[in-house]
Parts: structure tokens; sequence; C-alpha cells
């Protein structure tokens, strides 16, 4: 069986999805990163080689995420691609009709407007991480629960409250308030949903054209709370689809397909042997200049295998090889 | 011979050739400070105070780096180049604030430009400062005239050669004004056409854009910029969107936009400063015609010092991505 393996390395969690010739889902796995991609890929890689059956052939691999580059050097991967365009595909690969994707993952948060079965529009967070996973995990914390019990419990809310939700020290000090005030802690809970929705579209949706049917994917798609407070603030429908964890993954995995289908070559994957190879990265300032760039390496028993950082192509000739 | 800094930031990209024309036909030296570096950055931000824009810091930066090299700093207050055009108040007391925050700074020249006050008070202003080099007003008017000349020319190049400012000032100048160009690579296949618009001081300074054009030509595109429209190219589009310009180098936002948006290319990208309101306006014109054409993408890219070189490659790419898709999207339906 020919597979496509696709990898959406995030700065939170780290996804692979396996795809059969026919774009069908073989296998898929959810990681969290923890601050440590390399050893997440290796571990992510390894599994699915249990879960895959003997016959099963990866005939294309493509990274996408945050860390696509690194975990593209790794793998040995075909494409590497932007996590905007392996969204936009994967969405439309189970809802062909979709005008818009919500995307609201650990650390960023996307729009994608499609007109047509084209990506007309997109927007992304810029540096502030209000409005993403963090931002709830976060609260989720300090209120000593986890984020499914915040979910479950949001639901139960009766009068949501009013959460200031465009920056989170802002809207943690609005919910130290409000608790001590005597406000239910539902009630809170669904009121800092609200927030996050309402920073969300604010910020990253702001003078987006958003059309049904609106397709919500990532982490955050899991918490019924939010998909609540997205349908009662849009007052549309809200699809998620079955693998919306994963739909990065999957994005890049359909990518590699075409891509492969296309240009007849054979795949450069390294093979699932790369688990067991141990990896050194590294740091170290350029002095070619004024700028002191910070270059990052990446070795095997000494052999540099990329470098990157930097300000001018001095230390980026292994990523062309 | 005196030695006169220009520092490489803000209206250098504009003004350049003129400013150093003058300077040379008065006698005097021109010293022009390096591209811009992270240790300029963050000396310059660091002398500032807080709300200051990017390209205000960049400028302080480029000061600092010209302190021990220079007997005279120019630094002109541009109030005005146009009539009932207003400029932003960080253009207008551009020379003051730099006494302010580097007081260690050579003496500086400045020059009050306002046109509103009419050609008699704009002449004065020129025969003030050609004063520091001569007393004789004759040797200032012909000074004056060989700039503007100077000036004339640079436009007329970049307009008729699609050059960009350092390409132009390059080939006028010769080459040790402009950092050397390590990228000769270009691509033979072009993929698309893409279109820049905003300031010089942030579409050409490849520090604070992370190389956005060199990003754009390695990917195979081919990059038109604001200078390679001529004034009644980017007037008319500026008629057509607003009316009148009420803003300074408001034609190398609005009129680039305007123009570009319909001149069936690939699509159209908009650099701004984060923390500038003119930008946010005037960008804020060209986001809505291009809603309102609906024929060429756009996306508008703000940049500050915090800007992470990955938001700035992840947004290129998808970019990109959905123009390549596009394109091909039409060639199917065609076939």
């Amino acid at each position: 069986m020919k597979t496509y393996l696709g990898i959406d390395v995030g700065s939170v969690t780290t996804k692979f999805a396996v795809l059969d010739e026919n774009n069908e889902l073989v296998t898929n796995i959810y990681l969290p990163t923890q601050g440590k991609p390399i050893e997440m890929v290796q571990q992510g890689l390894k599994q699915i080689k249990q879960q895959l059956s003997n016959g099963a052939d990866i005939c294309g691999v493509a990274t996408t995420g945050s860390a696509r580059y690194l975990a593209g050097v790794i793998v040995g991967a075909d494409l590497v691609k932007n996590e905007i365009t392996s969204q936009a595909v994967a969405a439309l690969q189970y809802i062909p009709q979709v005008q818009t994707v919500i995307e609201i993952g650990g650390q960023d948060s996307k729009i994608i407007i499609i007109r047509d079965g084209i990506v007309t529009d997109f927007g992304m967070n810029t540096v502030c991480a209000a409005g993403t996973g963090s931002f709830l995990d976060h609260q989720a914390l300090r209120l000593n629960m986890n984020i499914e019990e915040l979910s479950r419990r949001a639901l139960d809310s009766q009068t949501p409250v009013r959460i200031a939700g465009r920056c989170t020290v802002f809207a943690e000090s609005d919910m130290v308030h409000k608790q001590q005030m005597g406000h239910r802690t539902e009630d809170i809970l669904y009121g800092l949903c609200q927030a996050l929705v309402r920073n969300y579209l604010n910020n990253v949706g702001m003078g987006k054209d958003i059309q049904p049917p609106i397709v919500f994917q990532g982490g955050v798609a899991f918490n019924q709370a939010i998909v609540k407070a997205l349908r009662e603030e849009l007052n549309n429908e809200i699809i998620v689809p079955p693998h919306h964890e994963v739909m990065g993954a999957i994005g890049a995995a359909l990518l590699v397909h075409e891509e492969m289908v296309n240009s007849q070559n054979g795949s450069k994957f390294k093979g699932f042997e790369v688990s067991e190879i141990k990896y050194h990265t590294s740091s170290f300032e350029c002095k070619a200049c004024p700028n002191l760039c910070e270059i990052a390496q990446l070795s095997i028993n000494g052999q540099v295998l990329a470098q990157w950082g930097g300000r001018c192509d001095l230390w980026e000739r292994s990523q062309s090889r | 011979m005196i030695r006169i800094g220009i520092p490489r930031a803000l209206l250098y990209y504009q003004y350049y050739p003129m400013w150093k024309t003058f300077f040379q036909e008065l006698g005097a030296e021109v010293v022009l400070s390096s591209p811009t570096t992270q240790t300029m950055l963050s000396s310059g931000a660091s002398r500032v105070v807080a709300d200051t824009c990017l390209p205000v810091k960049v400028f302080c930066g480029h000061v600092l780096s010209l302190v021990k090299e220079c007997d005279y700093i120019f630094i002109p207050a541009i109030r005005s180049v146009q009539r009932r055009v207003y400029n932003c108040a960080k253009f207008l007391g551009l020379p003051d604030m730099t006494k302010a925050v580097i007081p260690e700074s050579p003496p500086i020249l400045d020059i009050d430009i306002d046109v509103n006050k009419g050609k008699r008070v704009l002449y004065q202003a020129i025969y003030k400062l050609g004063r520091h080099f001569t007393w004789d007003p004759l040797k200032v008017r012909r000074a004056s005239i060989a700039a503007w000349q100077a000036h004339l020319n640079y436009r007329e190049l970049m307009s008729s050669h699609s050059l960009t400012p350092p390409q132009a000032i390059e080939k006028m100048l010769g080459s040790s004004e402009v950092e050397p160009k390590t990228h000769s690579s270009h691509s033979t296949s072009t993929q698309g056409t893409i279109a820049i618009i905003g300031h010089p001081y942030l579409l050409y300074d490849e520090h604070i854009n992370h190389r956005l054009i060199h990003r754009l030509e390695q990917a195979g595109n081919k990059v038109l910029t604001p200078e390679m429209l001529t004034t009644e190219e980017l007037e008319s589009a500026i008629v057509k969107l607003v009316g009148r310009a009420y803003w300074t180098y408001e034609e190398e936002v609005v009129g680039a936009g305007g123009h570009y948006l319909e001149s069936r290319i690939g699509g159209v990208i908009g650099i701004m400063a984060f923390g500038c309101g003119p930008d946010s306006l005037m960008m804020d014109v060209v986001r809505r015609q291009a809603a309102r054409l609906n024929t060429t993408p756009f996306m508008s890219l703000t940049l500050e010092e915090h800007t992470a070189e990955a938001g700035v490659v992840t947004r290129l790419e998808a970019f990109l991505d959905m123009i390549y898709r596009r394109k091909r999207k039409q060639v199917e339906v065609c076939v």
C-alpha cells in the first residue's frame, strides 16, 4: 500500500497523519511538543511504524508548522509547507464548499477565507497569543482544573459574565475581580470563552468576510464551550471536522501526495530509522558582521546537517542540499 | 574639508542624490552611515521614548553611528512638499528630537522645508543652509540647481528603468554607496509579479524587513515598487481613491497601491510600521479597495523590532501559495 505522511510540528503539539492513495486517513498521532520538537518527531515516527502494517510504504513526507524546516531536515521531507496552505487544503478535502476556516492552535490562530475552492485571503495573529489555546490553558491552571473540566463547566453557565479578553493580563485581573464579587465559576469560565472568541474575531478576523460554511480546526476545537461561543458570536453553524486537531498534518500529506504524483520522483524520506539517531543541536553567534546573528545548528556525530537563523545566506547552505 | 553626516534612514531613500550633490557642490564631503544593523537598531531604540515608531528608532541608531565620523549631521525638517499636504509630526520635529535624545551629536544642520509658506521662504531656507559653507549666494544657488537636477535624474532613472532606490543610487553615484548585493542568481523563470507598497525606509531597509525583496525574488517573482511609477500614475490613483492626498508621501501607499491593484499583476503586499498613525489610515484605504475590486490578492505586513523572521516568512509563503494555486485553478478552468 502506498502511503503519504504529513507531520505538523507546532509550538504546543506535534501531529502526524498517514494517508493512503485514496487520501483516506490510515492513522494519526497527536503528541505534546513539550519544547522538544526533535524528540517528538522521533517518538511519533516510532509509533507510526508500530501502527502501520508491513505492506505500507511511505511514498512521500511533508512537514508543516512552526518547526517545519527543522522537522524537514530530520525526516528528509519531500515538501516543506506553511501552515496556512496545509490547513486550507485539508479543510477543502473534507468540506469542499467551505468558505471560512477558523484555526485556533496552542500559540497561534489563523483565519482563511476560501471562495470557489481557492484561498482568497488569510490572517494570522501577531506576537500576541491572547485568544489561543495557551491562554485558556493558563487560566485553567490558575483555577486548578484541567482544560476538559473548564470546557465542561463553562457549558453549564446560565448568565455569563463579561471578561476583558484583549490581553491575558487584563483578563486575569478581571476574572479575579469577578470571583471576589461572588460570581459563579461556570459563568466566569464561559465569559472567558466568549472573551477569547471576541478577541480572535477582532484581531485575526478583523476586516475578513466570514461566510458559511465555517469550519473550525485546531486543538482548541475540542473545547465545546468555545464552539458554542463562536456559534453565538457569528450566528452561524460551526462545523468541527472529525480529525480537526490533525488537519495541518493531513493537509501536508495531501500536498505531498499531489507533489509526488506530479514530479514522479522517489521520496527523500530517510526511513523510520531516524527515530534511533542521536541528534545534537547547538548554536553560536556569527561574528561576520555587526548583526551578530544567532545561528542554530543540527548535527549527527559532529557532522553538521543544517544551520539557520542568519540574516544572510552565509550559513544556510545545507538547507538547499 | 567639512564632513557632513547623512543617516541612511527615513528620507535618505527619497533624497540622497539631491542632498549629496548640494553638499558636494559647496565643497563638503558627505559621510553616509552603513546599512542598518542590529547594533544600530538597539542603540537607537534605547534612546527614544517608548512609543516612537520603528523607523525613527532606526534613524537614531544611524545618527549614533555617525557621531564620531563627521563634523555636522544633516537632518532636514520636512513639513510639506506639496500645498495643503501634511507630514507626520515625527518628521517635523526630527532635528529637535534628535538633539534632545542624542546630546553628544555633532551640530545638526537643519532646514525647514515648507512649500505652504511660498517660494521666497523656501529659497531663504536653502540660502541659510548654504551659508554654513559660503557667503556667496550665487554659489548656493548653483548648488541648489545642481541638486534639484540630480533629484529629477534620480526619479527619472527609477521610473523609466524600473529601478529601486538602492539600485538607482548605485547607478548614479557608484557602487560604494550601497551594500554589495550577494544575490546575483536571479531565477530565470518568472513565477509571477508582486508589487510591494509602502515607504522606502521600510521597503529597502533589509534589516527591518527581513530581506523581503530578496525573498520574493528567490521565489522567482518579479518585484515592482512605488518608485517605478511616474508621478502622473501615482497621482491619478490617489485622485481615484481619496480625491486628494492629505499626508506627505501618501503616493507611496495609496497611489502605488491603487495603481498596482488594477494593473493585472499577481499580488500586492503593503508594508507598514507598527505604531504609525498615517500608515494605518492609508493602508486601510488600499485594503478596502482590494476588497472592493476583488481581483488582485492583497496582504499587509506590519514591521516592528520584535517582528520575528518566521512570521514574515510564513505569511509570504502562504501569500505566494495563494497566488500560484489561484493561477493554476484558473488555467485548469480554461483548459
